[in-house]
């Protein structure tokens, strides 16, 4: 019975030989490392958020009047309602965790060089809607930090020349930060996400055309690879166990963990916080932005180009690197000044998170940390195409199969 | 062996939290927080009834005088293990029926004139503040005893502070005394009768000490009612307010992790049978 269904489908739609070549024969390396989990990692978060945003959006109401209530009434009236948002609000946090790693795993491997920089290009555009949609999310439960994180960080575009200052109005819908801001923010953060969707489609089509990439960094032959399923299935689905275990420990024993108090108080534009913080995974951007306060009037729109240019520069990076081994494990250069760049991000963060006239080490102005661990993480990108385009390293010998 | 080591690491996290949320990040300058131990926090942390029914007292019979409580209902407070008769007796000395929400009396404009400000919703207040319930703890622990005013009084006396009465209202009023004028300024406010409270940052504020006598509220179960004892028990009870749902959530979170643990070691052992299959 469901085999004559299936094959009238078939005939007129092939599923099955899609999923067939696609999910279960799909060769896939058969050395991928536990790294490479973290694509269905954030995959699953995003499925977390979905489900958890639209029961939420079921219950809110994006109204500057009624929106603080309406999450206090979802955290205490609404059946499992303190579930959702607290998955929601946690599920973001994850996310970034999954993403920030997948990312930083594809920097390692040379997972963006030829032939997958179309396949990398998506994944940057994915970040970046990612980093619109969880912005917009935190300011929907309409907190002093949702309110005040939006003002600092919509102000921004007013640094840019000419435009900047009706574009802000027009952005907020009114002269400062309001209703019709709110309101649009929650269409906004409502769509975004169903965008993401369609571009983790087009990601992994294009990788499903040229295939993963491997530690080794190096093409593989047929008889190295595996077929995706059982072998990925399973291994997925182990690393979706540990990762929601730690994601439940959140969910369920420190919900408030990655959020900030004042977010318990609700928005008043009469009142600024002691000390705006945008969210941790926002942080090391922030940094960067407010490092530049050197260059007088210049400083708003270096530093938001700057901040900007932190990003963007992910998409040229398959072009800066110009070394003919793909892996930084035959990189001895290249995977020191890999991890220097970690490093420097956790820094950048943990400026980020200090107000910006902090005094650290006793009497060094912690702007001067921010401005140096800003020229490091620039450097890295510089060096990488300074050691590769002059052949200064030299990569250790790769094997030609596995 | 990885198995272990992540068994290991999410036990090492699940044993670690506690302790980890309840490390204030104290703002730089002032003192640090009092550390009380609130039998709620933990992952197997639940409220103690008797603290919370004694808690509800102070919150109604003291605070509601100013501050709302604008998310609870006094009909709710048979969750924390009040019986109707009790709800109703407690909602009328805040003249008050159990269908009401615990708002104050106080409106907000006569609070205006008394305070110049109104006094916040205490409904989520041990989620609002940056060191939670020890901050909150601290607050109301954090005023002047008599005899510390009369030791500021007798330091102003020939309105003059000397170096030495300094260095003493430093200890006293835990500031740094490497800033003597500083001191010499909070002295004078202090005397002039605004409230001083070593916790609150910029140490002056609008609400005067709210548990000030020993004994201010006659439980009902017969516990003397210190000023530490009244602290623990409102800041307890503001805990549930703030979030009346914790247990739940608690309850759910240990059934939802043990289940998940053993998926996982299941989910690992397929993966490893699997994957035997291939060799490197
Ligand atoms: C006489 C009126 C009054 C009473 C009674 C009172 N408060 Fe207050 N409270 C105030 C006022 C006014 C403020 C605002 C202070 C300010 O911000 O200047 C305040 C502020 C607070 C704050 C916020 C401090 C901060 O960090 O902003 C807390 C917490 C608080 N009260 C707790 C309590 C508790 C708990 C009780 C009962 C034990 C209580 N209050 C009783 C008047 C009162
Ligand atoms: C890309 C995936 C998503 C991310 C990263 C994200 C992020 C966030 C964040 C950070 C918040 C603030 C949480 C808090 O502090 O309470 C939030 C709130 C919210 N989100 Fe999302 N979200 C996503 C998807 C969605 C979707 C698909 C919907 C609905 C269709 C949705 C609906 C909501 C609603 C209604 C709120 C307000 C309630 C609340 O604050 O808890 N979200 N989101």
């Amino acid at each position: 019975m469901f085999k004559s269904i299936m094959a009238w489908v078939d005939e007129r739609l092939p599923i099955t030989e899609v999923i067939k070549s696609q999910a279960i024969e799909y060769p896939t390396p058969k050395n991928l490392n536990y790294w490479w989990n973290f694509g269905s990692l954030a995959l699953m978060v995003l499925i977390i958020q979905l489900v958890s945003g639209i029961f939420l959006a079921m219950h809110y109401k994006p109204d500057a009047k009624l929106a603080f209530d309406a999450v206090e009434h979802i955290m205490r009236d609404v059946n499992w309602g303190w579930l959702l948002r607290y998955m929601h609000a946690t599920g973001a946090t994850f996310f970034f965790i999954a993403v920030y790693i997948h990312i930083l795993r594809g920097m390692y491997y040379g997972s963006h060089r030829s032939p997958r920089e179309i396949l990398w290009w998506i994944g940057v555009i994915i970040f970046f809607l990612l980093m619109a949609t969880a912005f917009m999310g935190y300011v929907l439960p309409w907190g002093q930090m949702s309110f005040w994180g939006a003002a600092v960080i919509t102000n921004l575009m007013s640094a840019i020349p000419v435009i900047g200052e009706d574009l802000v109005v027009w952005v907020w819908g009114g002269f400062s930060v309001g209703d019709p801001t709110l309101n649009r923010f929650f269409a906004l953060h409502f769509l975004l996400p169903f965008v993401v969707i369609g571009a983790v489609g087009v990601h992994v089509w294009a990788l499903h055309a040229v295939h993963s990439n491997n530690p080794e960094g190096i093409d593989l032959e047929h008889k190295d690879t595996i077929p995706f399923h059982p072998y990925y299935t399973i291994k997925d689905l182990y690393g979706m166990g540990v990762f929601l275990i730690l994601f439940c420990v959140f969910v369920f024993f420190a919900p408030n963990f990655f959020l900030e108090p004042d977010n318990y108080i609700q928005a008043d534009p009469m009142k600024t916080p002691a000390h705006i913080v945008p969210e941790w995974y926002f942080l090391p951007f922030y940094a960067i932005l407010r490092s530049i306060d050197f260059l007088g009037q210049m400083s708003k729109l270096v530093g938001v180009i700057a901040m900007g240019a932190a990003i963007a520069i992910l998409f040229v990076l398959p072009f800066l690197d110009r070394s003919p081994v793909r892996s930084f494990r035959y990189r001895p250069i290249s995977s020191k000044l890999f991890w220097i760049f970690v490093v420097d991000c956790f820094v950048l963060g943990w400026v980020g998170y200090n107000p910006a006239d902090a005094v650290v080490l006793g009497s060094l102005p912690i702007v001067y940390v921010g401005r140096a661990a800003t020229a490091v993480y620039f450097s890295y990108f510089f060096l990488l195409w300074f050691i590769t385009v002059f052949k200064i390293e030299r990569p250790l010998p790769v094997p030609k199969s596995l | 062996m990885k198995l272990l080591r992540i068994i290991q690491a999410a036990l090492c996290v699940l044993l670690l939290l506690p302790f980890s949320v309840g490390v204030s990040l104290a703002s730089s300058g002032g003192p640090a927080l009092p550390q009380q131990s609130w039998g709620f926090h933990g992952p197997f942390g639940q409220f103690d009834t008797a603290a919370l029914k004694r808690g509800a007292q102070v919150v109604v019979e003291v605070c509601l005088a100013c501050h709302s409580l604008k998310y609870i209902k006094f009909d709710q407070l048979k969750q924390v293990g009040f019986t109707e008769m009790e709800v109703n007796a407690l909602a009328s000395t805040a003249g008050k029926n159990r269908k009401d929400a615990l708002l104050s009396a106080m409106d907000a404009d006569a609070a205006k004139e008394s305070f110049g400000i109104v006094p916040p919703d205490l409904s989520l207040m041990t989620k609002a503040r940056k060191g939670y319930e020890n901050y909150l703890y601290g607050i109301l622990t954090g005023y002047l005893k008599d005899e510390d005013k009369a030791a500021v009084d007798r330091a102003l006396e020939d309105d003059t502070v000397s170096d030495a009465e300094v260095k003493e209202l430093a200890m006293l009023l835990s500031m740094d005394p490497h800033h003597p004028d500083k001191i010499r300024e909070v002295a004078r406010r202090i005397k002039s009768g605004d409230n001083f409270n070593k916790f609150f940052p910029g140490n002056f504020f609008a609400m005067p000490a709210p548990l000030a006598a020993d004994g201010q509220v006659t439980y009902r179960d017969g516990t003397h009612g210190s000023i530490a004892q009244m602290s623990h028990d409102a800041v307890t009870f503001l805990a549930w307010a703030a979030e009346p749902t914790m247990a739940d959530r608690k309850s759910a979170g240990i059934k939802v992790i043990l289940y998940l643990i053993v998926l996982t070691v299941m989910l690992y052992a397929v993966k490893r049978r699997i994957w035997a299959r291939i060799h490197h």
